[in-house]
């Protein structure tokens, strides 16, 4: 049974200081999710545990730890649903080559470069339980993943979300998400095929034919739900229990079938309706809860998992320095050159490699999971967490660099006015907490 | 074909194309790698319980026989920690095959340790046995006098959830 009091001292600790750190963030600038994931490394061994370990020790026993991760994942399992249900693969379709080329480079130059990286990386922060493949693999798709409701958020806040700047960025994300998570869901396959007894071809073939059903079979069940919407306005209580039921549903196939459950959620979102009002409906039902209360519990075990005080020494150190740089030059300078080279003037394909090299939430969630199947070391994992957060912080300050108001101006003068090509999502509600 | 759609093929050729045949090399070169040798998880102590009595700061491992060393690997350094003394985590190396760790004694077992005392831990993993096991010696940092204490050790968590080959 759980410590009902500790539970909910702990929910009520995380909350307050995700929501203080958010606040003081948005003060300098920076989306409010910045400051609740640095809160998370506040709560945890890097700051709170170093600083007062009998506090910590009191607030954070080990055994509570298992009711906390359960409702956080939670979360992310509604969160998951949310980002899937923003993604629109018809709006890579509107922006041609640029879009094309830009979301495509953004992937393969930071995994590339992921996987040179993870040559040196691998005799030094991994062990002979892992293999090389699924080493590299996981660093590739964690260095190629956008958050874009981070980017979303950044952009409706400079005013930018109708802009070819932003249009494209909001499509090439989009594609960097869905291809991220299908590299990862092959690595945990072949994570957890290798330890089980059920061949991987077994589980592949699960996998395929969940994709089908849910394709062919439950797109076209969550087609009435949009007409009822149109008809009536809104769903009945009944009928968002029924999408939520769906989402675990979804969630809970995906994890019998050896991949994860976050999987089936991202599923469930992206095969949902895409009609705009439709989307923007459901989001308001779902994440204020999700965004103010679930997420910051997720931040707060993320933090309390990640342990700066590992990097111990230079050398360390210097690995930590390696990847931030290797994921900033991959992303930012593969997604800068490949717009700049369909056309786009260098200043603005600059800000789209800095919006593309917003990592956020969306990192936090690929490397817990490769946390958990122990692809990646606690030390490593300490270190990526750090290339999140430097990566995400930068993007407000060096989108203002890049693209000063007076040529975003001009360039947004010239973009023809037309409806914003994502809806608000998980982004313009509770004060703009964009995960 | 337009010249737009020749510069984009160009483009996509170099920049998208050309990067995945490397990583495919990639892939194929660092199989030929060697990481260090897993110690990552739970490991069961065995050792004579009145030796280990004998040994300042070893009476709570001989009233414990069920203590085993929980040990957090990234590549060649770990942390290890007793499973019922969380607070006793402290820092270690790997060295070829060799484990080496300091214990530094937490409140609840520290008593008969003294005040500069550590206990260290040096073990040898035999990475053909399966389960992966350790021999070494347990032994008191800072007392000449304290004799070495024979250990084994086996891992208990079957690592079923590790990247495989």
């Amino acid at each position: 049974m759980p410590d009902l009091f500790k539970l909910v001292l702990q929910i009520a600790v995380i909350l307050a200081v995700c929501r203080i750190a958010g606040s003081i963030f948005r003060r300098f600038g920076q989306p409010r999710v910045v400051g609740e994931m640095f809160a998370g490394v506040l709560l945890g061994p890097s700051f709170l545990g170093w600083i007062a370990p009998g506090l910590s020790a009191y607030l954070f026993p080990p055994v509570s730890l298992g009711f906390l991760n359960a409702l956080s994942q939670i979360g992310v399992v509604v969160f998951m649903f949310l980002v899937g249900l923003g993604i629109n693969p018809n709006e890579l379709k509107k922006h041609g080559h640029a879009a094309v080329l830009t979301s495509h480079v953004s992937i393969t130059a930071p995994f590339v470069l992921a996987a040179f990286l993870s040559l040196y990386l691998y005799p030094r922060l991994s062990d002979d339980s892992v293999a090389f493949t699924s080493f590299a693999l996981f660093m590739g798709s964690a260095m190629s993943v956008t958050a874009f409701p981070v980017l979303a958020r950044i952009l409706i806040e400079r005013g930018l979300l109708q802009s070819r700047l932003g249009t494209v960025a909001i499509a090439s994300a989009a594609v960097d998400d869905v291809t991220g998570w299908c590299i990862l869901a092959y690595i945990v396959v072949l994570t957890r095929a290798a330890h089980s007894g059920t061949p991987i071809w077994m589980t592949i073939g699960g996998i395929v034919v969940f994709a089908l059903i849910m394709i062919y079979g439950v797109r076209h069940l969550l087609g009435g739900m949009e007409v009822s919407y149109r008809k009536w306005g809104g769903l009945s209580e009944n009928r968002l229990a029924f999408m939520l039921l769906l989402v675990f549903g979804s969630a809970l196939c995906t994890e019998w079938l050896g991949l994860h459950l976050l999987f089936g959620a991202f599923m469930m979102g992206a095969i949902m309706p895409k009609e705009q009002k439709f989307v923007q409906y459901v989001l308001d039902r779902f994440e204020t809860i999700t965004v103010t209360l679930l997420l910051p519990l997720f931040f707060a075990f993320t933090g309390l998992r990640t342990n700066i005080g590992l990097l111990k020494g230079g050398e360390m150190w210097m690995y930590c320095g390696l990847i931030i740089l290797v994921a900033t030059v991959g992303k930012l300078g593969g997604s800068t050159l490949a717009s700049w080279l369909t056309g786009m003037p260098v200043r603005e394909a600059a800000g789209l490699g800095t919006l593309m090299n917003t990592r956020g939430l969306m990192e936090l969630v690929i490397l817990d999971i490769g946390l958990d199947i122990k692809v990646i070391s606690p030390a490593l994992f300490s270190m990526m967490v750090v290339m999140a957060l430097v990566t995400t912080f930068m993007a407000t300050p060096l989108l203002a660099w890049f693209c000063p108001e007076k040529i975003l101006r001009i360039e947004l003068a010239k973009s023809p006015a037309k409806e914003p090509p994502l809806p608000g999502s998980i982004i313009e509600s509770n004060g703009g907490s964009a995960a | 074909m337009s010249r737009a759609n020749t510069n984009f093929i160009l483009a996509y050729v170099f920049l998208v194309a050309l990067p995945v045949v490397g990583l495919i090399g990639v892939l194929k070169s660092g199989r030929k790698l060697t990481a260090p040798i897993s110690v990552d998880g739970l490991w069961q102590l065995q050792a004579d319980p009145v030796r280990l009595a004998a040994l300042p700061c070893g009476k709570t491992l001989a009233q414990n026989p069920n203590t085993a060393l929980v040990i957090s690997q990234s590549g060649k350094n770990f942390t290890v920690s007793l499973s019922n003394d969380p607070k006793s985590t402290s820092s270690g190396v790997l060295e070829g095959n060799t484990l080496k760790a300091l214990l530094v004694p937490s409140v609840a077992w520290s008593a008969g340790c003294g005040d500069s005392r550590e206990l260290s831990l040096v073990a040898t993993v035999d990475p053909k046995a399966d389960p992966r096991s350790l021999a070494g010696l347990l032994s008191v940092n800072h007392c000449p006098a304290c004799a070495s204490v024979e250990f084994h050790a086996v891992r208990q968590t079957p690592q079923l959830k590790k990247g495989s080959h």
